[in-house]
């Protein structure tokens, strides 16, 4: 028993936090810790500087351009970054299509399109939830019909991230209605620059523009965009989640909101005294820091045990109930101690003159909405108890 | 990276877990309870097993590799609901006599401990549950070239077996202040000794103690003159380790066993793991119970690191432990019904434990303002 990490990766965190202090422009993190958003250029922009390390795609083999890293590699990586405040990449082409590619792809799909992620031609965004198929996936009714050598797809995706940013879609898709509900999904790559494509945005909490409706009608896709085999797409969906389980403990993240949670309860407050001598405040900002610390070592136990070559049971549902409580506590008591300028919406300020509030609080009360979302996405936080239950009582 | 125990760790716990399987199911713990006799006997055993040595390093006279170690016998007494005092003989007092004494004085006082000659209890004095001793009602003052001791400690853990007590008393300044507190080892036979021996709530032995006058030379003294109360700190750290993984070893019981339950009592034509409100409870369970688990193997990890890590992880430890250890009990008993409160089964017994514990050395408010005052400004709760 040990806390000890390789030398190997104790020298990767230092490499990332001196990469970070002398790379990330500050006026990136500045927007990705007040929660403000990123433009696609900045985005972009911030992907090149990390080109030349590979770590633009942290999840990528070496011989594809990545830098190779295992487990706790990537683990460090996704911790460093969140602490420094490092955007967070085009994530959905780069962690969750890249790797289902390189494992799953054909050697034309390969060649043509992980180069186009590479140099951010390609913008994907993930077609999986549907109105009828939330937490319940293998409910989704998106029809894909064979026509020759084409598909013809037809059906609606909804709380499409980044859809009206992306030009290309990957859509778990209908293709057989015969037997078990899962054993008739494929999964398919469409482009949406084509008619019969309508992208709609959905405002959320705070008209915060994330997440999409995306309709796709009568649009022929050619069979060779098919990845697996048809009627395979549910092992290649474990596939895709099972490569983020860890990162619903969002652990970098809520340490640089923990950090700025430490740093606001030690300034003065209103009364010109430290917040910290508010007792009850102080009680819980400790006790949200002692909660995180218990979810990181419980990451890192989950990790350690995995590297062991035990396999992992449902801690991995545990970090994610947890982390996601966690970032919500933590973005609540950053607005809470903003006080009124922690009111304040983003979108409605005046224009001109100076600043009414300064800019790293005009986003705490939206920000804070925002998170909500955390214990509903990607199997709600009462999912992951069925899971958890599941296995506890054997059923 | 690992959080598994060791070969020798994982044969440690093999070994206590096949003794008390053995030894200690809740009937013979019942008995126990009522024969003093055999509790001495088989803390004579557990001296025998080498338990109390593992409490101790080699250099220290014990057989331990680490202070680990000791951690993985509080765990399987966890489960095993022990009531046998191997937290205040080994575990605190133990700390005490290694911070505080030297020579052949700690040597004897370490090896009559470790062969189960010997029990100890730390009166740190006040109304506290043995943190706090900067509140001590317990006064000393120089008489000659000895010290008079008196007051008086309601609830002294493991009182009612001690033959030594450790006694925080004040010897400077006013009651609250960190300098000016001294500790003495007070024999029990001594002259102005008292005691009354008594039970708390979760059947471990306890004792109120009387000091009147007692006369002491500058030999009882441990540690440094007015300079106590670090060594209370760091020996209840230690202490604070042991029952976060004895609680743990309380949870890991109690989870199994409320979903075996519920897979067997029927009511309204199905069992109750049915109910998806039941197991959402059980997945609740679950995922303080993890959490929890990775303090307390992180906290023990760090005790025999720098010590501002290893109070800082001791905090958070409790903190998490002491808030689990209160729900996962509460609803372990509430899931089995009547059968949840009834003393027959182990399930209440535990549940009263793992109150205690979080009540004992210091609560989760008291904890979670000690880690925030030690996560202050100066200390980074990011580290590598």
């Amino acid at each position: 028993m040990d806390l000890v990490l390789d030398d190997k990766v104790k020298a990767l965190r230092e490499e990332l936090r001196a990469f970070f202090a002398k790379n990330l422009p500050p006026e990136y993190a500045r927007k990705t810790l007040a929660g403000d958003k990123l433009s696609k250029d900045e985005h972009i922009h911030w992907h090149s500087l990390l080109k030349e390390k590979g770590w633009h795609v942290p999840l990528w083999p070496k011989e594809y351009g990545g830098p190779g890293w295992g487990p706790m590699e990537r683990f460090i990586w996704e911790e460093e970054s969140g602490l420094a405040g490092a955007p967070r990449l085009n994530h959905v082409s780069q962690d969750l299509l890249g790797p289902v590619l390189i494992e799953f792809g054909t050697p034309e799909q390969k060649a043509e399109l992980l180069p186009r992620i590479l140099s951010s031609e390609d913008w994907w965004c993930q077609g999986f939830s549907e109105p009828q198929a939330g937490s319940d996936l293998a409910n989704l009714q998106m029809r894909a019909v064979r026509d020759g050598d084409d598909y013809i797809v037809t059906g609606t995706k909804l709380w499409t991230s980044y859809a009206h940013v992306s030009n290309k879609i990957f859509c778990l898709v209908r293709t057989s209605t015969d037997g078990p509900k899962q054993a008739g999904i494929s999964f398919l790559l469409v482009d949406m620059e084509q008619p019969g494509v309508t992208v709609s945005p959905i405002y959320t909490l705070g008209h915060m523009l994330s997440v999409n409706e995306v309709q796709i009608e009568d649009v022929r896709v050619p069979v060779s965009n098919l990845v697996g085999r048809e009627g395979g797409a549910w092992d290649i969906t474990k596939f895709l989640l099972g490569n983020e389980r860890l990162m619903g403990a969002w652990i970098g993240v809520n340490m640089a909101f923990a950090r700025q949670v430490r740093a606001r309860l030690e300034e003065n407050g209103p009364n010109g005294r430290p917040r910290s001598e508010n007792a009850a405040l102080a009680q819980r900002v400790a006790e949200v820091e002692t909660d995180l610390l218990a979810l990181r070592y419980t990451t890192y136990r989950v990790l350690a045990d995995e590297l062991s070559g035990k396999s992992a049971g449902s801690e991995v549902s545990v970090i994610k109930v947890r982390g996601g409580e966690i970032m919500q506590a933590l973005t609540e008591l950053l607005m809470e101690m903003a006080e009124a300028e922690g009111m304040v919406h983003p979108y409605h300020m005046p224009e001109g003159g100076p600043p009414v509030v300064p800019a790293e609080l005009e986003h705490m009360a939206q920000q804070f909405f925002d998170k909500r979302k955390l214990t509903i996405y990607g199997g709600s936080s009462e999912i992951q108890r069925n899971i958890i239950a599941r296995r506890l009582l054997n059923v | 990276m690992d959080f598994n125990y060791d070969d020798n760790q994982r044969m440690l716990f093999d070994m206590v877990d096949r003794f008390l399987t053995d030894k200690h199911d809740l009937a013979s713990r019942e008995k126990l309870l009522k024969d003093p006799a055999a509790e001495a006997a088989l803390w004579s055993e557990m001296a025998e097993l080498g338990l109390i040595g593992a409490a101790f390093t080699e250099d220290q006279g014990g057989f331990a590799n680490s202070s680990v170690d000791a951690m993985v016998v509080m765990e399987r007494f966890g489960r095993h609901l022990v009531t046998q005092p191997y937290l205040y003989t080994a575990i605190i007092g133990g700390r005490l006599l290694i911070e505080g004494l030297a020579g052949d004085a700690r040597d004897e006082a370490i090896a009559s401990v470790i062969a189960g000659e010997s029990q100890l209890a730390l009166a740190a004095g006040s109304q506290h549950l043995l943190h706090s001793a900067q509140d001590t009602s317990f006064t000393a003052e120089r008489d000659g070239a000895g010290w008079t001791v008196r007051g008086r400690m309601p609830v002294v853990l493991n009182g009612d077996r001690a033959d030594r007590f450790i006694v925080a008393a004040r010897t400077a300044g006013s009651v609250g202040e960190r300098d000016g507190v001294t500790l003495f080892l007070v024999e029990t036979d001594g002259e102005g000794v008292s005691r009354r021996s008594l039970r708390t709530i979760d059947a471990f032995g306890a004792a109120e103690l009387v000091l009147e006058n007692v006369a002491l030379g500058d030999d009882a003294v441990l540690g440094p003159v007015d300079g106590g109360l670090p060594l209370v700190e760091t020996a209840l750290d230690y202490g604070i380790v042991a029952v976060c993984n004895e609680a743990i070893g309380s949870m890991e019981y109690l989870i199994p066993a409320t979903a075996e339950y519920t897979r067997t009592r029927v009511q309204y034509g199905a069992p109750l793991s049915k109910f998806q409100v039941l197991q959402h409870r059980m997945a609740d369970m679950y995922i303080q119970t993890q959490t929890a688990k990775s303090m307390a193997l992180v906290a023990a990890m760090s005790l025999d690191g720098d010590p501002i890590e290893r109070a800082r992880m001791a905090s958070a430890a409790k903190v998490q432990v002491g808030r689990s250890a209160k729900f996962v009990g509460y609803q372990a008993v509430q899931l089995h019904g009547g059968m949840g409160v009834s003393e027959e089964l182990d399930i209440g017994h535990h549940y009263i434990r793992l109150n205690v514990i979080n009540q004992l050395f210091g609560d989760t408010g008291f904890h979670s303002r000690r880690f925030g005052a030690l996560a202050g400004p100066t200390t980074q709760l990011v580290t590598a």
